[in-house]
């Protein structure tokens, strides 16, 4: 049975199914649930009519969504349903209970089950459980949106994603969580990104909406490109800025290359001057050359500087700045000249000039470059950043290592860290 | 097991019980008591004997439910019974024991305000020890200052003793049971038993028991902390009777509140006996105070799923804290701010009070006979007739009582 789209569980409970006749045959009263690749999935519907159970298998199903839900089978071909203690069942044995985590801790209880359409089958995908659950639950979701429109807030969604739950097994009295002590806002931005790219589109965007703007601007950068131009588009131009001024300049253009032209143009102008001409900037090179993946954020100074003067500049200078582990030196005319490490700069004597312990014999690569090359090179003689130079010695930015790490990476890695 | 092993087991186990049942006599709890004996005079002891048969045979259950279960009662209820159910109990508990801390507040000031010191100055002070004592202590430490105001109630037996009543009629109506239909004796009666048995004492027993972590195997001394507790109860219970009964009901002097009492108390008993009375008020006021807005916080985390315990800080369960913050606060600015709703408060409270009890006994009583939860420990089938006819017996004069708040005279 085909099954598109999403739906809680607490929109099709006591809701009624139909035969093929169109004849009510009996409500929904519970959903078996199984072991699934990648995800759990619902293998039969327990419907209940005149206080019998039936069990009715997920493939006797013609048509499943939160509006119409019918059967290929009449009641007479249906087998009664006994409880069973093995079954794990979403009413029974998920919701409500108490989600706790490793340590055990209470951490927040099931308000609901989202679930949503995988490959014709209706997958667990994540739990509620916040305020919009409960309400859902309570059948007042709009009269809450409403409500707190009034004072201009959202209701957050807040779903836990089901990979970040221990395996379910039957007779569960509470459902711990893999990750250790931390509610969702608390997270590791690349793990709300898995939880997102896991989520709709749309829920996605109210995830993103509830977080503040550096943890939002970190979540977004480890997000897929698609999935980062859908959600800056679906926000307002304002906030999408504040975002983007957050990012490092190099993934601010990438995402911003992503988008329809106007809207790009449109949140280029709301942004600080400063930031947009770094982004623009970065906007002219191709997306998978060197040019595109470099950020014109590093530090740079002139060679006849002292370690001492130099120092002083890097502690007000490096706050603002992605990779601060190579200092570059730029003559007069703004050509790279040499480089030196921090680690060096850190050990050298104060009054020491930077011409004098700077590495000359650079390795560097031009804006046109591909990024298969840039990756290489970075692996080969383990760089942390590569500069970027033009045939005429001219600096224009750096590639930081983990710009090129996700291409450096065996596939199966990848696609573990970015599951979908 | 030794004599002196059993001792020490019962003192590690003693708490939850003996709190909970002499948070009962709080500041409305003690003003049914002055009233029913400047009223009444000793007429209405009787009542206390099925009161106190009544509160063990519920708090046994519920303890039972929390050694066993090792959850509190509203996270049992949310997880047997849904949002639904759940929410619309919560809802009503809140505004009821807002209602009941209100109470509490305002009879800490009254007691204040007799013994000379101003409101303004001594709620606001309360308060703040209170919150601090819960908020910065632990769960042991909590539980200490609570069993030591708990010692402070011998107050109410000293005073009755003062006040030497006859010991022949005070036992004779104790033992044997005297109706009059008379509607301000059957209402009085009714109050006895429905300010003894609360929801939100149910609630806050089963959960200070699973925060002890108290195991199956120390059930027993549970149960034992329990019956000697609710004894406790209405001991105290029965020496405010006899002092009003001796002191006020003789001299025809009517009183509407403790406080009143107190005041009432001062030229007849004595400096002494007024002013332990009215300590004992303030005491018991201010452990009310404690304990209900705590209890309220347990019970709303519990069935949101939050993390709730005294030994929390504000940053392990805000939600928590919060809650206890927020009700002790708004309940201060109630009793300060001049022209407050009081009256309306506390009929709301207990109409709100007596509407929910039948369901979180019924409820309670499905939960401990629920097999998957219980196991063995479930009711033994006599067990159950008595508890059903106790809990039906509590819900038709619950009922009653209602009745007559809503509508009196």
């Amino acid at each position: 049975m085909p099954f598109f789209g999403e739906v809680f569980s607490s929109e099709i409970i006591k809701k009624p199914v139909l035969d093929p006749k169109g004849e009510d045959l009996g409500r929904v009263k519970d959903m078996v649930v199984i072991k699934g690749d990648p995800l759990p999935r619902v293998a039969a519907l327990i419907i209940e009519k005149k206080k019998k159970s039936f069990y009715l298998p997920w493939t006797e199903l013609n048509i499943f969504n939160k509006k119409i839900m019918a059967s290929r089978a009449y009641i007479e071909n249906l087998e009664q349903y006994e409880p069973k203690e093995d079954d794990l069942l979403i009413v029974r044995d998920i919701l409500d209970k108490q989600i706790v985590d490793a340590n055990g801790a209470k951490v927040v209880r099931v308000n609901d089950v989202k679930l949503e359409g995988y490959n014709g089958n209706a997958v667990l995908i994540a739990v509620d459980v916040g305020m919009r659950g409960i309400l859902r639950r309570l059948g007042v979701e709009r009269g809450g949106e409403d409500f707190l429109k009034l004072f201009k807030k959202t209701l957050p969604f807040s779903l836990i994603s089901w990979d970040y739950l221990q395996p379910l097994e039957p007779k569960l009295t509470s459902i711990s969580l893999t990750v250790p002590r931390q509610m969702l806002s608390e997270l590791h931005p690349a793990d709300i990104a898995d939880i997102i790219s896991s989520v709709s589109q749309k829920d996605g965007t109210s995830i993103f909406n509830n977080l503040d703007i550096e943890t939002a601007a970190e979540a977004l950068s480890e997000l897929k490109p698609e999935m980062q131009a859908d959600i800056i588009s679906s926000m307002t131009t304002e906030k999408a800025a504040d975002i983007i001024e957050e990012m490092p300049p190099d993934e601010a253009a990438d995402i911003l290359s992503d988008l329809p032209t106007d809207k790009a143009k449109e949140i280029l102008e709301s942004i600080e001057k400063e930031d947009a001409e770094d982004i623009q900037e970065l906007l002219g090179h191709e997306e998978d050359t060197a040019g595109g993946l470099m950020t014109n954020e590093y530090i740079a100074y002139s060679p006849d500087m002292t370690v001492q003067e130099a120092l002083e500049r890097f502690k007000a200078e490096a706050k603002e700045v992605e990779t601060v582990y190579y200092i570059y030196v730029l003559d007069k005319e703004e050509k790279l000249v040499g480089v030196i490490s921090l680690r060096e700069v850190l050990l050298a004597e104060k009054d020491c000039i930077l011409a004098d312990m700077m590495e000359t014999s650079l390795k560097t690569v031009a804006p046109g470059e591909d990024e298969m090359i840039v990756a290489e090179l970075i692996s080969k003689y383990n760089l942390l950043a590569l500069p970027v130079v033009d045939e005429e010695g001219y600096m224009h930015g750096v590639i930081t290592v983990d710009d090129v790490v996700d291409m450096l990476l065996p596939p199966t890695a990848k696609r573990k860290r970015r599951k979908v | 097991m030794t004599r002196w092993k059993k001792l020490l087991l019962f003192l590690s186990v003693m708490g939850p019980g003996i709190i909970t049942a002499n948070i009962d006599n709080d500041a409305s709890g003690i003003t049914t008591y002055s009233v029913a004996g400047a009223r009444f005079g000793y007429e209405l002891l009787w009542t206390l004997i099925p009161t106190t048969v009544a509160l063990v045979v519920v708090q046994e259950m519920i303890a039972r439910m929390g050694v066993v279960t090792g959850k509190g009662l509203s996270d049992l209820i949310r997880e047997n019974y849904g949002v639904k159910t759940t929410f619309f109990m919560m809802l009503g508990l809140l505004v009821a024991n807002f209602g009941n801390t209100v109470a509490n507040l305002a009879g800490w000031a009254a007691s204040m305000e007799i013994l000379g010191l101003s409101k303004y100055v001594m709620v606001p002070i309360g308060a703040l020890c209170i919150w601090i004592l819960v908020t910065k202590g632990s769960y042991r430490f909590v539980e200490k200052i609570l069993l030591v105001a708990c010692l402070l109630y011998i107050g109410y037996v000293i005073s009755g003793i003062m006040a030497k009543p006859d010991w022949v009629p005070v036992l004779k109506s104790t033992f044997i049971p005297k109706v009059r239909w008379d509607s301000e004796y059957m209402m009085l009666s009714i109050a006895i038993i429905g300010t003894t048995i609360t929801p939100w004492m149910q609630f806050y027993l089963q959960s200070s028991i699973a925060e002890k972590g108290i195991k199956k195997e120390q059930y027993r001394a549970s149960r034992l902390d329990v019956i000697i507790g609710c004894s406790i109860t209405d001991i105290i219970s029965f020496f405010i009777i006899v002092t009003c009964g001796a002191m006020l009901f003789p001299h025809g002097l009517r009183v509407n509140e403790a406080s009143e009492a107190a005041l009432a108390l001062k030229p007849l008993a004595g400096e002494y006996a007024y002013l332990i009375f009215s300590l004992s008020l303030a005491n018991a006021s201010l452990l009310g105070a404690i304990i209900v807005p705590l209890a309220t916080a347990y019970y709303i985390c519990e069935a949101m799923g939050w993390e709730a315990g005294v030994n929390k800080t504000f940053k392990e369960a805000p939600q928590f804290m919060w809650i206890y913050t927020m009700t002790i606060a708004l309940s201060s600015v109630v009793i300060l701010v001049p022209g407050a709703p009081l009256v309306f408060l506390m009929v709301l409270s207990a109409v709100i009070n007596g509407l929910l009890l039948p369901f979180v006994l019924v409820y309670a009583l499905l939960l401990v006979n629920n097999r998957k939860l219980m196991g063995e420990y479930v009711n033994a089938k006599a067990y159950n007739y008595i508890s059903w006819g106790t809990v039906s017996s509590i819900v038709v004069l619950t009922g009653l009582l209602i009745v007559t708040t809503l509508w009196p005279g």
